[in-house]
């Protein structure tokens, strides 16, 4: 049975309230006015996962709610007063416990909020009691909507005013969401954030114009994180820029023959420039995010003593932070970013610097990938026991760059093969970057544990790092052993043929 | 799903408005609770505006032909379901005998809704019958309201042993002070003396008061009409009580 329905513009929640008392006995529990306002994170994580969460302020209350959208189900609901920007920061409950998990580090944020009335109202039967509960809402700029909450055990009674307002007062049962109205009418859509890359290419499409349209995505990818990330809204924002711009300078480094030398070269150098002036502020965004995990990896006696380490991270991230937002703020930034801008749009050059402009991207994707393909093969191989730790930071960077090259050009694969390679190389990947990202984070512990020795941090907190860093050592050995096989697995001859079978035309 | 009883072998003591009551401010504790009026009487029912009637009487009941969720009605309050009662409820006995397991079939018909429900009221006839051993089978917890009289400290006795001689082991009894009058000195000195025997004995009493007996008129729980009583702060506070003594 249907519980939710839309009144057809022409009847008035007045007019539906005297059709039903004409027949019902009807007591009105109450009338008032509400503002409503939906939130999600910036890339629709709760919409995503089928929740509207709908903050709902009347004179009388003030309440935070969950709703499963697919079947209006009420999944957790609480008195709140301010929406708090991080699922951490509920107290315990079915909300927090709710949102946890699905937000994760994202922050909670406005996306629309609706004025307009509610009335409750109660259908009683002779006895006196409650047979049906009804919820008028009428909207200042949507249609007005009904609302059956039945009562167990009191069905046949919702299942006679269902009839009565379909079929003699025009309703029609809606079953989208109010908040999807709500944003048609500011022209936006649900999901309309992903980080996930979303172009569509075709394999006779011209190099430089298939790599404009990457470029183009990617700058809009910096743009639209842009004032999240000036702003520190969440530590996602900052992370989503910083993908984007190492994903242009992955393709930069690939269009020696697309671009023309002087704009390579600026362009470069101004990616290069962002991705520095990012690093140190990801950096200690990475280390607060695990904070509570490195937490639970020392002994409980002396867990309590690293919080000193917290607080000396939270403030350097938030100067770092606020540097950060000064330069993104700068003419230098501002400027540059339009100037590309304006690069990508232009027509493209009449005569093209090299040839392979008018190559087809196809041949280009092919000719890429088996190329960084065969250095990570013939690199990874050079690698034993013995080797420096760069020649694993050297391989990490060409695999990073070969993930990039098979995720822009994915659509020109098969999409099931292309991912099955993709998981292998990630996997590859994984193990490349958990050791550097604990030789890295083992440096800066002892870096941060210098700079605190001036700002009179007790011994104890000192204690706690260093077993920390000794964690950090134990963890970084076992990557490195895991290397080899893990390295195994990508070079096996299986693998290897895949690769070949898909690529291989740009030998 | 914790199942609570309300009985006791007298009628009159205040068993169905503590149901009722005591139910009703589980519900707005947020837990998700039912009461089954067992009672043919019907009064639990009655007092929540509901028709004492159930589809097949307790005939298909006992025979497995309904489930309880398709009995279950919803009261006017958040979080709060009935069982109404049935007049056929005065043959469960006879039903329960032709039974195999008679003892079981409470418990047997109360477990699929164990998902659904935080805590069950039972709110039993006053007897000692058949019923009354499958409700001690069913339930966790046994709240048996006492009026300070001596004759019913002496019930309370008996109960107590028939509980404990008839390895109703997982069934722990909680009594309480009912309908006391403060003014009277008899009612003053019985509890100053359970209190000591007793030491299960909720401190919470519940006073006599005319606000209770208006539940007839009312129709609704106590709070609902009247939340800010002595009567209505007994209950609540008796309500704590009971969560505290269930967690230990």
């Amino acid at each position: 049975m249907a519980t939710h329905f839309e009144l057809p513009a022409n009847l008035t929640a007045e007019a539906l309230f005297a059709s039903l008392n004409d027949k019902y006995e009807t007591h009105l529990v109450s009338n008032q006015f509400f503002l409503k306002t939906y939130y999600d994170s910036f890339d629709w994580r709760l919409y995503k996962a089928d929740l509207t969460c709908e903050f709902n302020r009347s004179k009388q209350s003030s309440s935070f709610t969950l709703i499963n959208r697919k079947t209006n189900e009420l999944v957790a609901s609480t008195i709140l007063f301010d929406v708090p920007s991080f699922s951490r920061q509920f107290n315990p409950g079915k909300v927090r416990q709710t949102l946890e998990p699905i937000l994760e580090m994202r922050a909670l944020l406005p996306i629309c909020t609706l004025e307009g009335e509610t009335s409750l109202i109660n259908i009683v039967n002779k006895d006196g009691k409650i047979v049906l509960n009804l919820l008028i809402d009428e909207f200042e700029l949507l249609n007005n909507r009904l609302t059956l909450l039945p009562v167990k055990g009191y069905n046949k009674v919702a299942e006679q005013i269902v009839e009565m307002v379909t079929k003699e007062l025009g309703l029609s049962a809606v079953d989208r969401p109010v908040l999807l109205d709500a944003l048609k009418l500011q022209g936006r859509k649900p999901k309309s954030y992903s980080s996930k890359l979303t172009f569509q290419l075709t394999p006779e499409m011209p190099t430089d114009v298939a790599c404009k349209s990457i470029f183009t995505h990617l700058l809009s990818a910096i743009k639209i994180n842009e004032q999240g990330t000036i702003a520190d809204i969440d530590s996602e924002f900052l992370h989503d820029f910083r993908v984007a711009v190492r994903r242009t300078r992955a393709l930069l480094s690939q269009a020696s023959h697309v671009l023309p030398e002087e704009a390579l070269t600026r362009y470069k150098d101004f990616f290069s420039w962002l991705g520095q002036i990012t690093g140190e502020t990801r950096d200690l965004d990475v280390y607060l995010l695990n904070f509570e995990q490195y937490k639970k990896k020392l002994p409980a006696v002396i867990r309590q003593s690293i919080n000193p380490l917290q607080h000396f991270l939270l403030a350097k991230q938030k100067k770092s932070q606020k540097q950060l937002a000064k330069k993104l703020n700068s003419s230098k930034y501002m400027t540059t970013l339009a100037e590309w801008q304006k690069y990508l749009q232009a027509i493209p050059h009449e005569n093209p610097p090299e040839t392979e402009t008018q190559s087809t991207i196809k041949h280009f994707a092919d000719q890429r990938i088996w190329k960084t393909y065969k250095q990570i093969i013939k690199k990874g191989g050079g690698i034993d026991k013995h080797s420096p730790p760069e020649a694993l930071h050297n391989l990490r960077k060409t695999c990073k760059k070969l993930r990039y090259l098979m995720e822009f050009f994915a659509g020109l694969y098969p999409e099931r093969r292309i991912a099955t390679l993709i998981k292998y190389l990630k996997n590859l990947q994984e193990v490349l970057g958990s050791y550097q990202d604990y030789a890295v984070q083992q440096q800066q512990l002892q870096q941060f544990s210098e700079e605190m020795q001036r700002i009179n941090t007790p011994n104890k907190t000192f204690l706690a790092m260093g077993v920390l860093i000794q964690d950090f050592e134990v963890r970084k050995g076992k990557a490195r052993d895991q290397f080899s096989s893990e390295f195994s697995i990508f070079n096996k001859s299986e693998t290897h043929s895949s690769f070949h079978t898909l690529f291989g035309a740009g030998k | 799903m914790k199942i609570l009883a309300l009985y006791r072998i007298k009628g009159g003591v205040g068993k169905t408005s503590s149901a009722v009551n005591l139910a009703y401010n589980a519900a707005l504790g947020g837990y998700r609770t039912l009461v089954w009026d067992l009672d043919p009487q019907g009064a639990s029912t009655y007092y929540f505006r509901i028709k004492p009637k159930i589809k097949g009487g307790s005939k298909d009941l006992m025979a497995g032909k309904r489930d309880l969720d398709g009995l279950i009605k919803g009261t006017d309050f958040a979080n709060l379901d009935l069982i109404p009662a049935d007049f056929s409820f005065r043959n469960l006995d006879l039903l329960l005998d032709d039974k195999k397991h008679p003892t079981q079939q409470l418990k047997k018909r109360l477990s699929p809704l164990a998902k659904d429900y935080d805590f069950v009221f039972l709110d039993c006839p006053p007897s000692i019958s058949l019923l009354s051993e499958a409700v001690f089978k069913a339930a966790d917890v046994l709240l048996s309201p006492v009026i300070p009289t001596t004759l019913s400290l002496r019930t309370l006795a008996q109960l107590n042993a028939f509980i404990n001689d008839n390895e109703f082991k997982n069934t722990r009894l909680i009594p309480f002070f009912s309908m006391v009058d403060r003014r009277k000195t008899l009612h003053k000195a019985i509890m100053g003396e359970v209190l000591a025997d007793y030491p299960d004995m909720l401190k919470t009493a519940v006073p006599y008061a005319s606000e209770i007996e208006r539940m007839g008129l009312e129709r609704k729980p106590l709070p609902a009409y009247k939340d800010k009583s002595r009567a209505a702060d007994a209950y609540s506070e008796l309500w704590q009580e009971i969560l505290t003594q269930m967690k230990t």
